[in-house]
């Protein structure tokens, strides 16, 4: 099928100061990838168009970007289910640095503000290892599927308006330590989330949920870290 | 250098063109009509602070409220306040109370719920404004107009 891909392109180094579109018809197979189309783009027609891409399969989480309004993985989206026509643009609220590539320290800068480790400092019972019930490990273990591709950081429309916003993917992050019982620093996470800039900035408007690539239920991961601070603390 | 860019201009490049599903919506129309409210009350306050301070002004007020173009306002000034206050529940609830239905397919189907729920307690409320509107306004009896009269 033949394919109309409509493409960002921003590039201070070439002279092209202004973001623009530029367009390609591409013949394609319905079960390509986008990312296939932009990397026969870059191969055989316009070197210089950049983006991220590593693993090409949808772990590695380098190539999220807005593809028909929507964050999506390029290496999971196929033509098929996007349409024909596709524009791609780079994810909304991180600065732009080159086409699709943006700048992630803010994106990082949230992430290590939540104390993305485990944090314990006594000796284990055994002397060897943590134990931790089937019932323990269950709590977290949606939030520990997390690819750090920031599709959900950049659909939320509290975080477009202020980059302050620590975001659902550090709170993701968060969540996996706090709910984890061999973990000791709930509560200076619980104290972090609990300020300007937390939990408390998130209005549920779902797109985090809708755009998250390993279906982590981001949302209710929010609200349980917002219960945990009304509630004062986690039991495990 | 990165491409110029500003929180209000994401915003609005956001709000106008990201693709969202249902609660994407919900989200803007609960912040529409939070601020429309909002908007209303504040004009609101000042009005009704007049009959104090300046009441030939407040009888102009009102007779401005009479006009038709603020009655199909306050018919949509109705709906507002409803939806808000039906869909501020279902958020309220959600989150505070069950927070494992923060899942898509059900996030789907109570954000489409809440607007039929709206939409169902402004109804009658919509008639009665709309009844009146016309009456007065425009001398239509719609009462008048049923077949087993009034
Ligand atoms: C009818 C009773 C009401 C209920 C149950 C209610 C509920 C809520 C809730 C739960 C939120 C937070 C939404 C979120 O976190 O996603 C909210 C936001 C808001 N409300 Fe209300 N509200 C009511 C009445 C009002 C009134 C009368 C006004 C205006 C004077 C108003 C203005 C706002 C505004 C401006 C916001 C912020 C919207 C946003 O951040 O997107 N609300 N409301
Ligand atoms: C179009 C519909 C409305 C009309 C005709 C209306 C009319 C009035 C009138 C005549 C008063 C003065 C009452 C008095 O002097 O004791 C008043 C007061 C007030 N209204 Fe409304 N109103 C309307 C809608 C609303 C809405 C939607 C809100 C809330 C968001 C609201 C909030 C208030 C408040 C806070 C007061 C002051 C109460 C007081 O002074 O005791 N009104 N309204
Ligand atoms: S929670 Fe999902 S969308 Fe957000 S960064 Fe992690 S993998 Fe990406
Ligand atoms: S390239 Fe690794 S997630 Fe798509």
């Amino acid at each position: 099928m033949l394919v109309y891909l409509k493409i960002y392109r921003y590039n201070p180094e070439a002279g092209r100061n202004v973001p623009s579109f530029d367009t390609y018809n591409i013949e394609a197979e319905p079960t390509d990838r986008v990312l296939d189309l932009l990397e026969h783009i870059k191969g055989e027609i316009d070197g210089t168009i950049s983006f991220r891409r590593s693993c090409a399969h949808g772990v590695c989480g380098s190539d999220a970007m807005r593809i028909n309004g929507r964050n999506l993985l390029a290496c999971k989206a196929l033509v098929k289910d996007v349409g024909n026509e596709i524009t791609v643009e780079p994810i909304l609220g991180l600065p732009v640095l080159k086409d699709m590539i943006v700048d992630m320290e803010p994106f990082f800068d949230s992430y290590k503000s939540i104390m993305p480790f485990l944090v314990n400092e006594d000796v284990p019972a055994d002397g060897k290892e943590r134990r931790q019930s089937p019932e323990q490990r269950e709590r977290f273990d949606d939030t520990t599927k997390c690819i750090l591709c920031a599709a959900c950081t950049t659909s939320c429309p509290v975080f477009w308006a202020d980059d302050q916003y620590v975001g659902p993917a550090a709170m993701v992050n968060a969540h996996r330590f706090i709910f984890d019982s061999r973990d000791q620093a709930a509560d200076k996470r619980l104290e972090i989330l609990a300020d300007h800039g937390g939990a408390f900035r998130c209005r549920t408007a779902f797109n985090c949920t809708e755009a998250c690539p390993r279906e982590i239920h981001v949302t209710q991961a929010i609200a349980e870290v917002k219960n945990a601070i009304t509630s004062g603390g986690v039991e495990y | 250098m990165a491409a110029p860019s500003t929180p209000l201009k994401n915003t609005v490049k956001g709000y106008a063109t990201y693709m969202g599903r249902e609660g994407h919506y919900a989200f803007l129309l609960h912040r529409l009509t939070g601020l429309g409210v909002l908007l209303f009350l504040t004009i609101h306050i000042l009005d009704t602070a007049t009959v104090y301070f300046y009441p030939s002004l407040y009888e102009h007020a009102i007779e401005l409220y009479r006009a038709t173009p603020f009655m199909l306002g306050e018919i949509g000034l109705l709906f507002a306040v409803i939806y808000h206050g039906v869909n501020g529940l279902r958020i309220a609830v959600t989150d505070m109370w069950m927070p494992k239905r923060w899942a898509i397919e059900k996030q789907r189907k109570a954000v489409r719920l809440t607007l039929v729920v709206a939409i169902l307690l402004w109804t009658p409320g919509a008639l009665v404004m709309l009844y009146n509107l016309l009456l007065h306004n425009f001398g239509v009896d719609l009462l008048a107009m049923l077949p087993f009269g009034k």
